[in-house]
């Protein structure tokens, strides 16, 4: 069994690592993807954002954002563009990749506003109107006239009524939107992919998901987006389509939940959705389809809440004001809900659910997006644009009470400047970072770029780290996202983890990086546990009572600044687990924290000379979380 | 230009869909207690229409059950469409106008109407806006990484000058870069460190040189400077510059158009 899982290992590391990921048939020939030269194995992390809305969302329109998705990608890819409210916007460090995800019910469902005058022009009598409109004004009240003459007799050209010439007008800002992202696909430089957003809601609660393809124009323009309304309004419907998609075209897609931390403890159910046990067949059917959870971003952080987890300093990151109801406030928040929506219990009842039914729904890996509905990809304090066009750069953005389905309690500074997710891919094509996104290969972090890598393995030791360490962690192990198969006979081993935290080339140091494990016991219950395992200044900051102390503060919030002088810029340990017990169901993800830095919203109150309100969080400590690791004990 | 084409670029006319809009509106208003406006006809060609989105979407025909659910759906959404109009939702939201008004800009030329542009056209573009195109400075190098300070670095650089290995602290980041640009090495390593890559001497070890993660010892192998790019090598991204500049441009030339057909005042407060 040893050998085996040696062997399985060492094939997806040489042979491609799809191999792990599943299969992928028949490969559709994008442009020049064959000329983007692949490395070994996945060597430096790709930096993109999964989650972006600009003038074709109903809402982003709504707030007044101007951008479409060809400034998007021309954002995103480093070209400057000028913002809805007229300020000129450049990315210092553009994006590898970038998924715009505009609301389905936008794009699909325009109905008759919209769909009336898209069929015109094949009748005559249109024709004949069309002219005279552009004759001059007095032809143009003539037309006008006849037209409400028409209407009102009902002798409206066939044209106007014909329901399927109007399905046709729907179709086109989808396939306009195709067209545009392929232009910008530029296969080893900038990874162009589609994909939409899938507006799940149950009242107020959010339960939406980020479809994406993993395919090109042929494929993708077979189907539409998918509405979230009636009849098509549930997840059953979303993996039906997505089942459909994929047997039709050959192609691939998955689905990407976020802010399961407005869902009112409605993502992460321990139940079937609407109530009884959950079965099998659904927890495959999830985990299946949705490989990935979006943990953090502008609407809060999703990771932990000190409710659940009193003993971790560090929870509680991007909570506050998002803990006080759903998305649209509708219902207010018990604590009894906060267990169905922070990921790191999701991971936890994966493994109590999957203990009943011998299947984990909650298996997945994470990433960080913006969700930003101005159609600019900002996860950085100091270039902050705004979840909307109402909240770009302002001198009352930062106290303004947001009505984004609000009204109580939520303000402008309680959305974070995040997040970004990073992809470890063998090459910048679509392919290459849609497989790492199956095989949960990537991470999240609420803006910083900083590199983080994790090996699990049963051999690992410090020397490892002397030499060739990435290429012994492929050999030996298994990358975030991964799961450790047990070796054939336990002779005490413990598993062991190489982990590696590089800060952010021009951010701030790191504090420390931990290990957060997760586990089962005999009778069912769960734990988790936060390690710290590696740290600036260990000569100085001894660990009492188990934790490593504070790592200080230089932020000067007046100036929105701060200094390296504390922390480290990279931290690196092989850690193994402690308290491991070979019979007992674990995951474990790495959590990186760096020094305290100012916030955005100390950047707008520099900028604008602003009095914030005491309890405004001007400075916080940004992070990085992986993807788990899991150990399954033998059989 | 074939009639069909004709007519496809006038099905995004903004003035036919102006004039058309405000007609139908007007005529749901114009006409609110007709008894057409009580009555919801959901025709055969209508349900088609309903079971046809559902096969695209999911490669088969709707159950009778899923087809009877989809149609109460498209019920309800004309119902409230209906009195959302009535209560006059189009002309107080301002979500709708902007709606509408974004529709409208949408009906005029797209980037992707228009037409492929010949390579002269690209290429005169591309001469007249350089500076958009501007090509990078390439590198081959090798880093060994020594740490936030530049401790031991004089020891290192004889080991490594002299033929021998010298692994350096590990990072996640290779020992190893081919053909990298300055932007991507300013993205790994920081601007500092970029910029350093154009004074390092050729083919040999030096530094300490200072990135945003400390000291490094270098071996620049490859320096090939910035060169005026070739339409050929990023005709797409010259074609993409050229077709956002058109469409902008026609669809201020639409909107002229548009304004010119109205009387403009405004009145500011004194």
């Amino acid at each position: 069994m040893r050998r085996i899982g040696k062997l399985v290992l060492a094939a997806c590391a040489t042979a491609a690592l799809t191999a792990c990921g599943g299969s992928f048939g028949g490969d559709e020939p994008t442009k020049s993807d064959a000329g983007v030269k692949l490395s070994e194995y996945p060597e430096r992390v790709y930096w993109g954002d999964a989650h972006l809305h600009t003038s074709n969302s109903v809402d982003a329109f709504g707030f007044g954002v101007r951008l479409g998705p060809e400034e998007a990608l021309r954002f995103a890819r480093g070209e400057e563009v000028t913002s809805t409210l007229g300020l000129k916007a450049k990315l210092a460090r553009p994006l590898d990749f970038l998924v715009i995800t505009d609301h389905s019910d936008a794009l699909g469902g325009t109905k008759a506003l919209a769909e009336a005058p898209g069929l015109l022009i094949r009748d005559p009598v249109m024709k004949r109107w069309h002219d005279m409109l552009n004759a001059g004004p007095e032809q143009s009240l003539r037309a006008t006239a006849e037209l409400i003459d028409a209407r009102a007799h009902n002798k409206l050209p066939p044209a106007m009524t014909d329901d399927a010439t109007a399905a046709k007008r729907t179709r086109s800002i989808w396939n306009d939107h195709i067209d545009t992202v392929e232009r910008y696909n530029e296969p080893g430089k900038f990874t162009a992919m589609l994909g939409f957003e899938f507006t799940l809601m149950d009242g107020g609660k959010n339960l939406h998901r980020n479809v994406i393809f993993r395919d090109g124009k042929a494929r993708v323009k077979s189907v539409v987006p998918l509405g979230a309304w009636g009849a098509t309004g549930s997840t059953d419907a979303l993996w039906n389509y997505m089942d459909a998609y994929e047997k039709h075209t050959g192609g691939r897609v998955l689905a990407i939940p976020h802010n399961s931390n407005l869902s009112n403890g409605l993502m992460f159910e321990m139940t079937q959705p609407g109530g009884g046990a959950m079965t099998a067949a659904y927890a495959r059917r999830r985990s299946a389809h949705e490989p990935l959870v979006e943990i953090t971003q502008i609407k809060g952080d999703s990771e932990a809440h000190p409710f659940l987890s009193p003993n971790d300093e560090f929870a509680g990151y991007g909570v506050a004001g998002w803990e006080l109801g759903d998305l649209a406030m509708a219902e207010a928040k018990t604590p009894s809900m906060f267990a169905g929506e922070y990921v790191r219990e999701a991971l936890k009842r994966g493994l109590a659910i999957e203990a009943k039914t011998g299947v984990n729904p909650y298996k997945f890996g994470v990433i960080g997006s913006t969700d930003a509905h101005t159609a600019l990809s900002t996860a950085d304090e100091n270039n902050y644009f705004g979840k909307h066009t109402g909240v770009e750069p302002s001198a009352t953005r930062a106290l303004a009470p947001q009505n984004l389905g609000t009204r109580l309690g939520r303000f402008g500074w309680h959305y974070l400047a995040s997040g970004y997710a990073g992809v470890w891919a063998r090459g910048n094509t679509r392919a290459e970072i849609f497989d790492a996104m199956l095989r949960k290969e990537v991470y999240a972090t609420t803006g910083p770029r900083m590199t983080v890598r994790v090996f699990g393995g049963w051999d690992f030791k410090p020397a490892d780290m002397k030499r060739n360490w990435v290429r012994a962690g492929y050999r030996r192990g298994v990358p975030m996202g991964g799961s450790l198969m047990p070796p054939k006979r336990m002779r005490g081993e413990r598993p062991s983890f190489i982990v590696s935290a590089l800060k952010d080339p021009i951010g701030a140091n790191l504090d420390r990086v931990q290990v957060v494990k997760g586990w089962i016991d005999k009778a069912g219950a769960t734990h988790e546990k936060v390690f710290d395992v590696a740290w600036s200044d260990p000569a100085k900051r001894q660990p009492t009572g188990g934790k490593v102390p504070a790592v200080g503060d230089t932020v000067d919030v007046a100036h929105a600044s701060y200094t390296n002088a504390i922390g480290a810029p990279e931290l690196m340990t092989v850690w193994s687990d402690p308290e491991f017990e070979p019979t007992m169901k674990a995951f474990y993800y790495v959590r990186v924290i760096e020094i305290p830095t100012p916030t955005w919203v100390a950047f707008d109150a520099l900028r604008y000379k602003l009095k914030l309100p005491p309890e405004v969080t001007v400075k916080g400590q940004e992070r990085a979380y992986t993807s788990p690791i899991w150990y399954d004990p033998p059989k | 230009m074939t009639w069909r084409t004709r007519s496809e670029r006038l099905l995004r006319d903004p003035l036919v869909h102006f004039a058309v809009l405000g007609a139908l509106i007007f005529a749901l208003f114009g006409n609110a207690t007709g008894a057409d406006e009580r009555r919801i006809v959901i025709d055969a060609a209508r349900v088609e229409r309903i079971a046809g989105q559902y096969a695209q979407n999911f490669r088969r025909a709707p159950s009778a059950e899923e087809l009877d659910a989809l149609i109460r759906d498209d019920v309800k959404e004309e119902v409230y469409y209906r009195e959302a109009l009535r209560l006059g939702l189009d002309r107080d939201d301002e979500v709708v106008r902007r709606r509408m008004r974004v529709k409208m800009e949408a009906f005029g030329d797209t980037a992707e109407d228009i037409a492929a542009p010949d390579d002269a056209t690209l290429e005169r573009w591309l001469a007249a806006h350089p500076e958009r195109f501007a090509g990078e400075a390439t590198y081959a190098f090798d880093q060994r990484y020594l740490g936030a300070d530049a401790t031991g670095a004089s020891a290192a650089l004889s080991e490594l000058r002299a033929g021998r290995d010298f692994a350096g602290a590990a990072i996640p980041l290779p020992a190893q870069f081919e053909a990298v640009g300055a932007g991507e090495a300013a993205e790994l390593f920081g601007d500092d460190f970029a910029v350093a890559l154009d004074r390092l001497p050729l083919g040999a070890w030096s530094g300490p040189v200072t990135s945003g993660l400390g000291q490094h010892l270098v071996r620049v192998r490859v320096r090939n400077a910035a060169t005026p790019p070739k339409l050929s090598a990023i005709r797409q991204r010259v074609e993409n510059d050229w077709r956002a500049a058109i469409a902008r441009a026609r669809t201020e030339r639409a909107y002229r158009a548009l304004l010119e057909r109205y009387d403009l005042v405004i009145e500011k407060p004194e």
